[in-house]
């Protein structure tokens, strides 16, 4: 067997002689064109300046997107965009591979988790003076903010919420979950009314003589795990993530541990909840939509993404604002809308991005439920909220405008910790993992995260 | 003859066929086994959405529902991604293959100076995954060469021997061919091309339509190069296809399977008009040491 | 003496002109050693001395990376135990299943080319299909998996849900797609020489001893190679973490590619993704190695040495 030997005698050879090759090719190929972004503003008024925009979606997305940019080209003789769709799974690899290849498009969406962390990179402009002089500007909390300066806008609102099926509180005898914020149900009240709507094969309840676990055929709730989507419990239950500012951690206090553990006992303790290992995140279809559940938190846009779809199959489902342990929390976010700072036209790609930011541009996408208005008038004004409304694709307008418009402006509404700290997907992955046993019972909160705090903290300064 | 061993070979014959039955029944068995996941794959592009996630889950869609098929052809082009995959994968595999087996012929034939260690960095490059090269050489073929949104990168590739396991599998199958054959082409004055392309590249015809068999296979699903190197939609391949009716947030998984089952079938008719080849073709020349 | 001079002269001729037409057959594999193997190894090995984000320029860290990577990595040990023993499941499980499918398909039986289509058709499909597939016959509580088992009134297996489980799940699929094995098993089977089969049962052999005896030591180079693929690319594994586990539950099923993928691409750290992979290709290396030292132990030839 010599090939084997020499194996690795090649390998060394090859490596000693070429490294000097090796070398020298890293050091040119890796230096970031930032430099060249110079901010020139494009004179020339006989060629139109071209933008590429990037986004997420399909093909047939895309094409809408680019025909909401015709609209925009054909509206002055400066600017063209052109829109490349990505499709949504690898829309953060293949930017990063645009980003090393120095190719990225001049402006477009980031993922929630990227945006502070290709801000401190100095990948993004600031685009602060984007609505200097405007009359309606986006809410506050939907700004993302580095160091104090405004890096980007949220395309759209998001928030969570909790969904039910009407059917099934109407079968139980139960009243539906509240809609209104003040009525919202305590922790406890939620787990009461989720054993009501739990039955096993035999129809018995959990907690009654001869309740069967493993043969549950209707489960009563089920509270999404995703890591970040955990966060509202934890604050919900008076702890956190992370400080206010963002400098510190705060999951090892014990009010984030209990409020993550009783999310987990929905299906340990109480059997009222399907397992959820956080693993993906069709949780509406998986829960709702199946019809094997009769209550779900998760956010709004799956109204328009698959509850749209389901209502006109049959699905009777309404909406409410989810319960709380301590203080009524709800997470608003929204994927971002930002400038690439290689662009060599700055000023050109905040004029398009706060063209096709106004809703009017955005209007299949937010008619169909799956964004939210980032502008605040829209909640304000209650003629503009009709508009938006009141369409087949939404449940009952005093419904939707109480748990979900009202809701998105209410004091409990709190950005996701992506807006103002960085490392969040570090944070969240590892969070998702330490948690993977907790689901299952196989390890409790405490433990988890007690043991894991270290790495924890180490993964929100970013050396993990 | 005598009767006692006439009585073995009608008792042979018999055990024979009760072998060949049993065998039969395990074969069904496992095809079964095997064959029941793509089942589910193909009964749920059938499904609304509702009724994929409906429980008890039905093993038989309730409405047949065509439609989907229809529904998937108006977003998933599936005649211009066939054509745009065809752009890659018919020059990758001829080109491929054919390098592949001048490869494979100087490794199982010639004798040159270096060859062991050649041999050995052959067999070092099938230790690296296609992920880890990935972002040297995306930097490579756009900063360097200045290939964007471009076909190139997913096929020059394979203007490079086809790959190792490749070159490694044609290698095998040329050792396997007599040297008489060529010794006697030498005499007659043959130069080494000749024996290449009239006396090897016949006997291994079959091998080579594995190689490219493999190459297709490999392009066709090989998400994650085209995901980086091509940009635009107009561009689009088949694997490229298949992940884009995950929208924003949204995922239809009927319309993905009936996708998926649109997919697949020019991979299963491919590999149909090559399994005579296929099969054959190891059986011929055999894969031996 | 000027014969044997001469004969040597002509035969350093000969043997140089042979080297020039390996040296040209051989360009394509220069080419594409250099330039997109090792050429890109080095880059990997030059850029995990860095502290590369893949955004903006890197500094150099020396072995910092690796430093890091043995002391304080949440995940390397768990990622590393997920893919050694994923790999020797899916290794093991994938060359029986395929040896064993194989050797019925090379019994005379009606359909044979249906069937082996059946069995190839699985390496066809495209892989997010196939996980998706799967995911919904594995899901936790209203899987069809589950359906059966409460059917059948056993307790529910949460399957890749549960970190016990996921491995053995993951590899269950890695075993059903390894029809390419079956294929390439199958011709080997009726390479091996008839006679020597018909020989055997003359002497009174039975079939299992046809097999141990015969079949086998024949198949020996043909198991080898498929050793060889099943092995490198189930330690490469990583489709099944980015299509269905996301790595977990908990670091269950993180594996090694799936973990570099993490680093490089979900959380910036090119840099550091550079050690992981280089960790990975010293593992893989090592297992390669081991293969083809103890290969000469069991492998049997017919003759000539391996070159």
């Amino acid at each position: 067997m010599k090939t084997v030997k020499k194996l690795g005698v090649g390998l060394i050879l090859t490596a000693l002689t070429m490294s000097a090759v090796g070398c020298a090719n890293n050091g040119g190929n890796t230096a970031t064109p930032g430099s060249n972004a110079a901010n020139t503003p494009a004179s020339s008024k006989e060629e139109k300046v071209k933008i590429v925009y990037s986004m997420w979606g399909s093909a047939s997305e895309g094409s809408a997107t680019q025909a909401v940019a015709d609209k925009f080209n054909a509206s002055q003789d400066r600017i063209e965009v052109e829109v490349m769709a990505i499709p949504w799974e690898n829309y953060m690899t293949k930017l990063n591979a645009l980003a090393t290849g120095g190719q990225l498009p001049d402006t477009g969406m980031l993922q929630e988790g990227g945006v502070i962390q290709w801000s401190a990179e100095g990948m993004l402009n600031d685009v602060s003076a984007m609505y200097e002089g405007s009359e309606s500007k986006p809410l506050d909390s939907l700004a993302y903010k580095y160091e104090g300066k405004t890096v980007a806008y949220a395309a759209a609102n998001e928030i969570l919420l909790l969904y039910y099926n009407k059917d099934m509180f109407d079968e139980a005898n139960v009243p539906y979950p509240p809609s209104a914020l003040d009525q919202a149900w305590t922790w406890d009240e939620f787990v009461e009314t989720a054993k009501k709507l739990t039955i096993d094969k035999n129809g018995k309840h959990p907690g009654e003589e001869g309740f069967d676990s493993q043969s549950i055929v209707q489960y009563g709730a089920s509270v999404e795990n995703l890591p970040w989507q955990l966060e509202t419990w934890a604050l919900s239950n008076g702890g956190g993530f992370y400080s206010e500012d963002g400098t510190e951690v705060r999951i090892g206090e014990d009010a984030s541990i209990e409020a993550i553990q009783k999310v987990a006992d929905l299906y340990l303790k109480d059997h009222v909840a399907p397992l959820s290992v956080g693993q993906t995140d069709d949780g509406i279809q998986r829960t709702i939509i199946a019809g094997t559940v009769a209550m779900a938190t998760n956010g709004q846009w799956n109204i328009g993404t698959s509850l749209n779809t389901a209502k006109e199959e049959g699905l009777n489902y309404g909406v409410a604002v989810l319960p709380y342990m301590k203080d009524k929390v709800t997470l608003n976010t929204g994927g971002a809308n930002v400038v690439f700072s290689q662009t060599k036209h700055p000023e050109e790609a905040m004029e398009w991005l706060k063209w096709y930011n106004s809703e009017e541009n955005n209007w299949t996408l937010i008619s169909s439920g799956i964004w939210m208005p980032t502008l605040d008038k829209w909640y304000k004004d209650e003629t503009l909220t009709r508009k938006w409304v009141e369409n087949p694709n939404f449940p009952p307008y005093d419904e939707y405008k109480s748990a979900v418009v009202d809701y998105a402006q209410s004091s409990a509404a709190r950005p996701a910790a992506w807006f103002y700290t960085n490392y969040t997907s570090d944070f969240n992955t590892l969070l998702g993992s330490v948690l993977g046993d907790v689901w299952t019972g196989k390890t409790t909160a405490k433990d988890a995260i007690t043991k894991n705090l270290d790495a924890l903290k180490a993964a929100h300064a970013g050396n993990k | 003859m005598s009767v006692a061993a006439y009585g073995r070979l009608r008792s042979k014959k018999r055990r024979d066929r009760t072998m060949n039955i049993l065998t039969f029944v395990a074969v069904v068995f496992f095809a079964l086994l095997a064959i029941f996941p793509i089942w589910w794959i193909f009964r749920t592009s059938l499904m609304s959405s509702a009724e994929i996630y409906r429980y008890p889950p039905a093993l038989i869609p309730g409405n047949w529902l065509f439609s989907n098929y229809e529904k998937t052809l108006e977003v998933f082009k599936f005649w211009k991604y066939l054509w745009n995959t065809m752009l890659i994968i018919v020059p990758s595999c001829l080109a491929g293959t054919f390098t592949a087996t001048l490869c494979g012929y100087a490794f199982a034939r010639l004798r040159f100076r270096g060859k062991s260690l050649i041999w050995a960095l052959c067999i070092g490059s099938m230790l690296l995954p296609a992920m880890v090269t990935l972002i040297p050489l995306y930097i490579g073929w756009t900063r360097g060469l200045g290939f964007s949104d471009s076909y190139w990168p997913l096929i020059l590739p394979y203007f490079c021997g086809g790959g190792a396991f490749n070159i490694f599998l044609i290698r095998q199958f040329i050792m396997s061919i007599p040297r008489e054959l060529d010794q006697a082409a030498t005499i007659d004055g043959a130069g080494y091309f000749r024996i290449l392309f009239s006396i090897i590249m016949p006997a291994i015809r079959p091998a080579m339509i594995v190689v490219a068999l493999f190459i297709f296979i490999g392009l066709w699903n090989d998400l994650l190069q085209q995901m980086i190197y091509i940009n635009s939609s107009e561009k689009y391949t088949i694997a490229l296809g298949l992940t884009n009716f995950r929208g924003q947030l949204k995922s239809d998984w009927s319309l993905t399977m009936a996708a998926t089952c649109l997919s697949f079938a020019p991979g299963v008719i491919f590999y149909l008009i090559g399994q005579r080849y296929f099969v054959e073709g190891i059986t011929l020349t055999g894969l031996k040491n | 003496m000027e014969a044997v001079n001469k004969l040597r002269k002509r035969r350093s001729r000969i043997y140089s002109s042979e080297a020039r037409v390996a040296y040209i057959c051989l360009i394509p594999a220069f080419v594409g050693l250099i330039f997109l193997t090792y050429l890109p190894l080095l880059g990997v090995l030059g850029i995990s001395l860095t502290n590369w984000t893949g955004l903006k320029s890197p500094e150099f860290i020396g072995i910092d990376n690796y430093i890091k990577i043995f002391t304080t990595d949440p995940y390397i040990k768990d990622s590393i135990i997920a893919t050694i023993y994923f790999a020797f499941l899916s290794v093991a499980g994938s060359m029986i299943y395929s040896l064993f499918i194989a050797l019925l398909l090379n019994r005379k039986i009606p359909a044979r080319g249906f069937f082996r289509a059946v069995f190839y058709v699985p390496y066809v499909l495209p892989a997010v299909a196939i996980y998706v597939g799967w995911s919904w016959l594995y899901e936790g509580n209203f899987g069809f998996f589950n359906y059966l088992l409460s059917e059948l009134g056993l307790n529910k297996i949460l399957f890749i849900a549960d970190s016990s489980y996921v491995i053995p799940s993951l590899s269950l699929i890695s075993v059903w797609l390894a029809g390419n094995l079956i294929v390439i098993f199958l011709a080997g089977l009726q390479n091996v020489p008839g006679v020597y089969h018909e020989a055997a049962e003359m002497d009174g052999a039975n079939g299992w001893q046809r097999f141990r005896h015969i079949t086998l030591p024949c198949m020996t180079p043909i198991i080898f190679y498929n050793l060889l693929l099943s092995l490198i690319a189930n330690l490469q594994v990583v489709t099944p973490a980015l299509a269905l586990t996301n790595g977990g539950p908990g670091n269950s099923s993180r594996f090694l590619t799936y973990l570099m993928y993490d680093q490089a691409f979900v959380n910036y750290r090119i840099g550091y993704a550079s050690a992981t992979t280089v960790i990975i290709f010293v593992i893989l290396a090592v297992f390669t190695l081991v293969l083809f030292k103890t290969s000469n132990l069991w492998i049997y030839n017919e003759g000539g040495d391996d070159k």
